[in-house]
């Protein structure tokens, strides 16, 4: 990239000396997100504290045309907060929730609010901000407007998008743009969609108004447990064949379980099992145990050996941390850690699972799945050492043959992470070259430049030019 | 223009163009069909005019000068695996199909929109029609995972897929929901489904007319023991046209099992005065709009909801007409006749005094668009948007009151 050579300077005029990072020996920190095996060394990195000095920031940047990617606390699975050669915009000083309304149910917050931050500060008011990825300790929720992140309970309350009701954005060029109402419907296209789950393609948010959900009236949570993953995974088709919806439904097999058991976060699974599931249900009292009792007997016809109910608040957490912490887990296993994202057709969870352990035996490589089995979004995990390169081709070939089952079963390569840095390749398995062409237009609508996180989502090659209208056409 | 000759298509002379003039309407039965016909209309310059089943054609403003292209021959279920809970058809199919393929198996597309069954998915998709449910369930933007289209520039195009969670990619899905066929012709939509509900119930509670108490209910509601589907305010003038008394009614839709659904209708009962009637009042409501000319949505935040009530009721009235709004959105709409092609005077008056509500025409008569409904894509995002998947205009010209200049 060609950069001004005061860029530094100007930007210190902005945020000042302590908001701008410059030396390599700072920035080694931002060189990979939440996957190890990646490496990009950002040129400099810069954190606003405030809205006005974001704006200034983009502005900036827009008058040099210097491409940036917006990051927030870098907690992401696909590479897409790596800033290769180019600016990072550090979000997460950008910490103030600005209001809340209890009556609207609504949050108004700033991109760096970290996730679990807004469902304390709505407790006192028995709502919560029901997205719930597994690192809502850590991330934002300008990362998961970002992402259009999941969670475990978004089986039942929807991801990211579905909570997501108005956002005011800074586009690449500078421009302030409204999406969506929070006051009413939005009329027109659904901009407001198509910006939540860019990956930071489209501009940075700089406020962002979300629903609150009501606290459930009663939560049951149950643990299942089995000798084999089949047949945990026939209990998962049958639950949500029947109709209940439950809050969350997952699932961890026997690696999973004995790495969580064998760390800190230990939960008290059962260390000789295949495969638990972690269920919940929740909403009115009225009825709750009757949908428990019938979970209880289709996992035992299912084949559980044992299924327990936790007994209270603090039992419940005990389960939950140990799944929300597993991929901390694993960092015991292994020094390296790749994880596939695809979801599949609900009926398909037996043969894919089946035909994953068949690809890991055949590569020589340990498989550990912990996932959403409810909503068949896969989570296989492989830990190796990136150092051994004979591992690390097997562990390469492991995933792009395991995605292409996901795929072959009529899924998709992503259904929470993103596509990033690291599906980029995986984007032709899915999408058409005219598909692919048309997500770049969209992209330059609003990003004509292709500034915005540079390299990300839609792979180069796929941006020809349509025969459409020239962009000048259109530019206001 | 003459038909393309193009596989798949068949063309016909009867009603199905009708309503917008007097050429035969093109009737592909395929997506390349389809594709053929925008490669072919981008040639000659045609316009389009796209077309489900013609069940609400005098829906959005008035597309003039283009060739219909009706996708009622591009129809069927094309894939549904029960267990999944996912469906997907092609873009002409009814709903009234889709339903009766999904109850033999204990399931729904749980959306019921508006208008009743005879539509199809495509146009339900391409319009984000919702109904009384989607407070609690979702509008067709929640509930389609998947979509192909042809694009104004002639390109197959797909966003989404088969599955219930997914973020591959720009969503093509999201931006195609709801705009009116502007970005592309639908021609397959993959929508998520749900179990029936094991049992249901409706309850029906005298609402009050004046803001202040029915503040006061709503706010009840809000807090008892109750997690209704649905939960529809209904004027006088049309729970008398539904055989339901003389009075306004809040109906409330219960669902789950045995247990919860008995103790949600206790709840209803102990807060306010409360009347179980049977739940295919649903589908006489939803039905409930048809022969008039005129529809509007008011919205606003859940908090003025009791205002937003009370204005939608005043223009009800001074109309003629009738007004329903669901509570859980905060949506009202407002059903009205037409004289001579336009609307009475106190009515006019009442929609040109300004309001902080949001506004969306549904239906209006043709003379009244222009002054009454400002285009909700002139901004330059949408603009672009336009630009980018149709560039010349050819689909659906002038339905969002886009500048044409």
């Amino acid at each position: 990239m060609t950069t001004p050579p005061d860029l530094a300077a100007r930007l210190t005029d902005i945020v000042g000396a302590r908001g701008v990072l410059t030396r390599s020996s700072e920035l080694v920190v931002f060189r990979s997100d939440g996957l190890p095996g990646y490496s990009k060394h950002p040129r400099l990195a810069v954190f606003p504290r405030t809205r006005d000095e974001l704006i200034a920031i983009v502005r900036l940047l827009a008058e040099h045309r210097v491409p940036f990617v917006p990051r927030g606390a870098g907690t992401g699975l696909s590479g897409g907060a790596l800033a290769d050669d180019v600016v990072l915009i550090g979000l997460n000083r950008l910490t103030r929730i600005l209001s809340i309304d209890p009556v609207e149910r609504l949050a108004v917050v700033e991109p760096g609010v970290v996730n679990v931050a807004l469902t304390r500060a709505a407790t006192p008011y028995d709502l919560h901000y029901a997205p719930d990825p597994s690192s809502q300790a850590a991330c934002t929720i300008g990362g998961n407007v970002a992402e259009n992140a999941g969670g475990p309970h978004c089986l039942k309350y929807g991801v990211t998008l579905n909570h997501v009701r108005a956002i005011t954005a800074i586009l690449p060029d500078g421009d302030i743009v409204r999406l969506g109402n929070a006051d009413g419907e939005a009329d027109g296209y659904d901009l407001l969609g198509a910006f939540v789950g860019s990956e930071g393609c489209f501009g940075i948010a700089l406020d962002v108004t979300v629903r609150l959900s009501p606290n459930p009236q009663a939560i049951r949570t149950l643990l299942a447990d089995f000798t084999s993953i089949d047949a945990a995974a026939r209990a998962t088709s049958d639950i949500i064949a029947s109709g209940i919806v439950p809050a969350a439904l997952e699932m961890m097999d026997g690696p999973t379980i004995r790495a969580v058991e064998a760390s800190i976060y230990a939960a008290g699974y059962p260390v000789d099992a295949d495969a638990i599931l972690l269920i919940e249900v929740d909403g009115l009292a009225a009825g709750l145990e009757t949908d428990v009792a019938r979970i209880e007997a289709m996992c035992t016809h299912a084949g559980a050996r044992t299924v327990r109910i936790a007994r209270d608040d603090a039992e419940r957490a005990r389960l939950w941390q140990g799944r929300k912490k597993a991929f901390g887990a694993m960092g015991r296993v292994s020094s390296h850690l790749v994880v596939q994202d695809a979801v599949i057709p609900r009926t398909r969870l037996p043969d894919v699972l089946a035909k994953i352990h068949e690809i890991a035996e055949r590569q020589r490589i340990t498989v550990c799945n912990v996932f959403h089995a409810g909503d068949g979004n896969l989570h296989p995990n492989i830990g190796y050492d990136a150092n051994d390169p004979d591992e690390h081709e097997r562990v390469q070939v492991a995933m792009r043959e395991i995605m292409a089952a996901c795929v072959a079963a009529g899924g998709t390569i992503t259904g929470e992470h993103g596509i990033g840095l690291d599906k980029l390749d995986y984007m032709s398995l899915i999408f058409s070259n005219d598909s692919l062409a048309a997500m770049c237009r969209l992209r330059e609508v609003f990003d004509p430049d292709r500034r915005a996180n540079p390299g990300k989502v839609v792979p180069v090659h796929s941006c020809r030019e349509w025969h459409g209208a020239p962009r000048s056409s259109w530019s206001a | 223009m003459d038909a393309p000759r193009a596989l798949g298509v068949t063309t016909r002379t009867d009603s199905v163009a009708a309503a917008d003039g007097q050429q035969s309407a093109l009737r592909p039965t395929n997506v390349a069909a389809v594709r053929d016909i925008v490669r072919d209309a981008i040639d000659h310059e045609t316009r389009l005019r796209i077309v489900g089943r013609g069940t609400w054609l005098d829906a959005g403003r008035p597309v003039t000068d283009a060739q219909a292209l009706s996708l009622d021959a591009l129809s069927g279920i094309i894939d549904y695996t029960p267990g999944d809970l996912t469906l997907t058809a092609r873009a002409g199919t009814t709903l009234a199909e889709i339903s009766a393929a999904t109850a033999a198996h204990g399931q729904w597309l749980a959306l019921a929109p508006w208008g009743g069954d005879a539509g199809s998915l495509g146009a339900t998709a391409a319009t984000a029609t919702a109904g009384p449910m989607s407070g609690a369930l979702g509008t067709p933007r929640d509930i389609v995972i998947g979509l192909e289209a042809v694009t104004g520039t002639g390109d197959v195009v797909r966003g989404g897929g088969k599955v219930v969670k997914n973020v591959a990619g720009f969503d093509l899905t999201r931006l195609m929901v709801g705009a009116w066929g502007t970005l592309g012709i639908l021609t397959e939509v993959s929508v998520r489904l749900r179990a029936l509900p094991e049992r249901e119930a409706t309850v029906a509670v005298a609402a009050p007319n004046a803001a202040p108490p029915l503040s006061d209910l709503l706010t009840r509601l809000r807090s008892a023991a109750v997690a209704p589907l649905a939960a529809e305010i209904l004027s006088a003038s049309l729970a008398a046209r539904l055989g339901l008394g003389d009075g306004a009614l809040l109906l409330v839709r219960l669902a789950g099992n045995a247990e919860v659904v008995a103790a949600q209708r206790d709840a209803l009962h102990a807060l306010a005065e409360a009347t179980d009637i049977g739940s295919d009042v649903w589908n006489t409501l939803r039905g409930s709009d048809a022969g008039e000319s005129t529809t509007i949505r008011f919205s606003s935040s859940v908090a003025r909801f009791p205002e937003l009530w009370a204005s939608a009721n005043r223009l009800a009235s001074s109309g003629g007409g009738h007004a329903h709004g669901s509570v859980l959105r905060s949506v009202c709409r407002v059903v009205l006749p037409d004289v001579e092609g336009t609307l009475p005077v106190a009515v006019l008056d009442l929609l040109r005094a300004g309001t902080r509500d949001v506004r969306i025409f549904e239906r209006l008569p043709a003379p009244l668009w222009s002054s009454l409904a400002p285009s909700p894509v002139g901004d330059r995002l949408s603009r672009g948007v336009r630009n980018a998947f149709d560039p010349r205009e050819l689909l659906n010209p002038g339905i969002l009151g886009e500048d044409r200049t």
